[in-house]
């Protein structure tokens, strides 16, 4: 169903709102094509002449779930020593050149992939070619190199540590994903970092960066044959041969609500995470409503009744993870100094509670979806984060998966969320509840 | 007359200056209202911020649930700040909305009401988000370079005030800012498909009666600093140290604005991990995640500031700092290479199309230029004053600007 014809048949009046946000009728805007080399690599022009930009962005099923045992971190260590020197670009090379053509790289891993990217102005981005393929087929470990960025990575981890939110983040996730890959930090703990050399860095790279393994993007002010022709030059030659990623176990959730308690700084912190789907499930579109309509905006129900009218935190938000495997939905709140934490924990349970015995309104669905809407949209103005959004979906999901998610949210009735509700807003199903309390 | 199409105009009223840039094609429509009072002109610590956040809490024609629900049932994100120079509103809407987020946000700017209730509450949730922003250990540290540099001028304290002051702000407070405020004028910056004859016959229905301009607040006492060179912050930190060198420099319209940024890039504010300090503390020798540096830091009507930053291990704080002393030396005193300053030329030129994506940017970037009373900030006048800086002009500027013997060292250190 398009975006048109969901409008038409009066199912929200969201829907129309898409309509002219979506003029192309897509939630990613731009003319889109596809291509896929003789070596495997999938490749996808976005076509978009907004700017005269152009970003890359290489996206890579390799992660953290496919750290080697006792190499935790080695997927992020290996995404930080691609900047480290390759045959053509020395250590330091890659920011220069992007320096002196005036642009902006960067890359990011999670635990389902690793994402590379570059945005240049249009007439000069092809370089970010042939830095990718330089780094794909010869990149040079060096140990002097790989020991010096172990340390910037040690640097890296300490600054987690001592951020409450990000310290806190990491200990949920451990214990939400407790057994499971999902459950593992993304940096690897100070031990695995000594246990991780170039040898594992090499094996890792090997096994997973291959044409075969990899979609690239190309979104911006780039006609298809452009693109075409200098993917095939550039990265047409890299051998295939990507090994098949190990099947990761099913998740065990918890039993009930886990509760974790840390202490640190001066300030309760409050983090819950619900157990959600696999990010290509109908249910997670209407977890992303379900996410927008308690948190998302001033009206959202956790936020009028903790924050503005009980006044018992200063802030709270909502999130939704999108996960091959799973995912989780988060609620996250700071609590004003002198409240009682037992407190603000009852009422925001009782609010789940609320939404899961009663249906919500219309008029209350209808706002979530215009806030979720324009945070879409407001989201995805800039070429940058279109091609990020779109290699992402495209090397973990579909071509679809986007525009598919987000018509099912313009679409989901109140029935049909209070059903959702029923399934994942119960923290007895599969929770962890964790607080970062003052040290005094 | 309100200039059409790929142009950027500015059109004047008694009290209300604006400008408008038609930006084709983007789904978003952004509307900046900005009076220039904030925490730089309040009295008492935390009033700026609060005056700015009390425009949203009522109006003489809806209370803040109905603001909050009309907004946000169209999709719009609507929002009052206030600021260290100035406080006022963001709308953001999807294009077709333009209209009613202009009505909406002059309804916040000319009619709030200020309810002593929620001025309470927002004194309160401040205090308490400052309490929270304090348990992170680079902001604390910020915080206190801040307070090294600036004392006793307003920017060494944070634009949030102090848990003590803000639970003695009023509501009369706030709307005593805002009148005054008011008499100083408005600002208005706007961009997204828009159409220029509706928007100036709106505006002149809005703002057609606000009385000429005025300069109603004195400046606020000139910033000298703490006496001591070295400045140590306790913060709660799992074995990193928090390291700010520098001084201040230039605010934001003086001549050499440009030549520092050009300066900043060469020393560490460009792509990746460029600059010189970045180089060296990160690639060669290790020393830390984050490190990078600004000469031009927080400019506005007030000096900035040039600012060098690393986060390392308290046991490398020491060859951190020197690093960094050492790297702003070579450059103030050694001047520059002809190849640094043409990649750092490039750089520059070559993210202006970034800066200038959507309907959001140019809104920001039209409502700088009409507060520091720059000129129209298109792209072809920037590349042209960059091109028109070489390196002599670039050395001049970094002898100039750049003082070792002056640099000042706040560090974090857990404790």
């Amino acid at each position: 169903m398009s975006y048109q014809s969901l409008a038409s048949s009066g199912a929200a009046s969201a829907a129309a709102a898409a309509v002219a946000a979506f003029p192309g009728g897509s939630c990613i805007p731009g003319r889109r094509q596809f291509a896929r080399l003789a070596n495997g690599l999938t490749v996808c022009v976005l076509e978009n002449r907004q700017a005269p930009v152009v970003t890359t962005a290489l996206c890579l099923r390799a992660g953290t779930r496919d750290d080697p045992p006792g190499h935790g971190g080695a997927a992020h260590f290996l995404e930080h020593m691609m900047f480290k020197g390759s045959a053509r670009f020395g250590p330091g090379e890659i920011d220069r050149r992007t320096q002196a053509l005036g642009g902006s790289n960067n890359a990011f891993t999670s635990h389902d992939a690793t994402t590379y990217y570059f945005s240049f102005a249009a007439d000069r981005w092809t370089e970010a070619l042939a830095i990718e393929a330089d780094r794909m087929a010869s990149l040079t470990l060096d140990p002097r190199q790989v020991a010096s960025e172990r340390q910037v990575i040690r640097e890296e981890i300490a600054m987690y540590d001592s951020e409450p939110w990000d310290a806190l983040e990491v200990a949920v996730q451990a214990r939400l994903y407790r057994g499971h890959p999902y459950g593992r930090p993304v940096l690897g703990t100070r031990g695995e970092l000594r246990a991780t050399g170039r040898e594992e860095l090499a094996t890792f790279q090997r096994r997973f960066y291959r044409p075969d393994n990899a979609v690239l993007v190309v979104a911006g002010e780039a006609s298809e044959e452009t693109v075409l022709g200098e993917v095939e030059r550039t990265l047409g030659a890299l051998p295939p041969g990507a090994e098949q990623r190990a099947g990761a176990s099913a998740v065990a959730w918890p039993e009930g609500m886990a509760r974790l308690r840390r202490r640190k700084g001066e300030v309760p912190r409050l983090l819950l995470a619900l157990a959600a789907p696999a990010g290509d499930h109908p249910d997670h579109a209407l977890l992303r409503l379900l996410a927008a309509l308690l948190g998302s905006g001033r009206s959202s129900r956790l936020y009028r009744a903790l924050v503005d009218e009980g006044q018992l935190c200063s802030w709270i938000h909502t999130d939704l993870t999108e996960g091959l495997e799973a995912s989780h939905l988060s609620i996250a709140a700071e609590v004003v100094p002198g409240v009682e934490p037992a407190r603000v924990e009852g009422e925001l349970l009782g609010l789940l509670a609320e939404l899961v015995g009663t249906r919500p309104g219309l008029e209350e669905v209808e706002r979530a979806r215009q806030v979720a809407l324009a945070d879409w949209v407001l989201h995805h103005e800039r070429v940058e984060q279109q091609a990020l959004s779109l290699a992402v979906a495209l090397a973990l999901f579909d071509a679809e998966h986007l525009d598919r998610q987000m018509r099912r949210l313009l679409a989901a009735s109140p029935a049909a969320l209070h059903e959702a509700a029923g399934r994942y807003l119960r923290p007895e199903l599969g929770s962890v509840l964790g607080w970062s309390l003052p040290r005094s | 007359m309100v200039e059409t199409a790929d142009r950027i105009a500015a059109v004047g009223r008694p009290g209300l200056t604006t400008r408008v840039r038609r930006v084709e094609g983007a789904p978003v429509v952004a509307v900046r209202l900005w009076l220039n009072a904030g925490t730089r002109v309040e009295s008492i610590p935390g009033q700026g911020l609060l005056t700015g956040r009390m425009l949203e809490e009522g109006t003489r024609r809806r209370d803040w649930r109905r603001i909050a629900a009309d907004a946000e049932g169209r999709g719009m994100e609507l929002s009052s700040f206030g600021a260290f120079e100035g406080h006022g509103v963001n709308v953001d809407a999807l294009a077709p909305d333009w209209e009613l987020a202009l009505e909406w946000a002059a309804e916040l700017v000319r009619e709030p009401s200020f309810p002593e209730d929620r001025c309470a509450w927002l004194g309160k949730q401040a205090a308490a988000e400052l309490e929270g922003l304090a348990d992170q250990p680079d902001v604390k540290s910020a915080w206190g370079f801040l307070e090294h540099l600036y004392t006793p001028h307003p920017r060494c304290r944070p634009v949030l005030g102090d848990v003590a002051s803000l639970r003695t702000v009023t509501a009369a407070d706030c709307a005593g800012l805002h009148r005054t405020a008011l008499a100083g004028g408005v600002i208005a910056a706007v961009a997204g498909v828009i159409d220029e004859d509706a928007f100036e016959r709106r505006l002149e229905r809005l703002f057609g009666d606000l009385p000429p301009r005025a300069q109603p607040f004195p400046p606020p006492a000139a910033p000298a600093g703490l006496p001591e060179r070295r400045h140590q912050v306790k913060v709660e930190s799992e074995d990193q140290a928090h390291l700010y060198v520098g001084h201040l420099t230039v605010p934001r319209r003086h001549p050499d604005y440009t030549a520092l940024e050009l300066v900043a890039v060469i020393l560490g504010s460009g792509a990746g991990l460029t600059g010189r300090i970045p180089t060296r503390i990160r690639e060669r020798e290790g020393l830390a995640y984050t490190a990078h540096a600004q000469t031009v830091a927080g400019a506005g009507e007030d000096p900035g500031r040039l600012v060098a930053y690393v986060a390392t291990a308290p046991a490398t704080a020491g060859q951190a700092e020197k690093g960094v002393v050492e790297e702003i030396a070579r450059l103030a005193g050694d001047g520059i290479g002809d190849h640094e300053l043409e990649e750092a030329r490039s750089y520059l030129l070559g993210v202006e199309p970034f800066r200038r994506e959507t309907a959001r940017q140019w809104a920001e970037i039209l409502l700088e230029a009409e507060q520091y009373g720059l000129p129209l900030d298109d792209p072809q006048r920037r590349a042209a004053d960059l091109r028109a800086l070489d390196r002599r002009a670039c050395e001049a500027a970094a002898r100039r600007h750049l003082r070792p013997a002056d640099l000042r060292v706040t560090i974090g250190l857990p404790g």
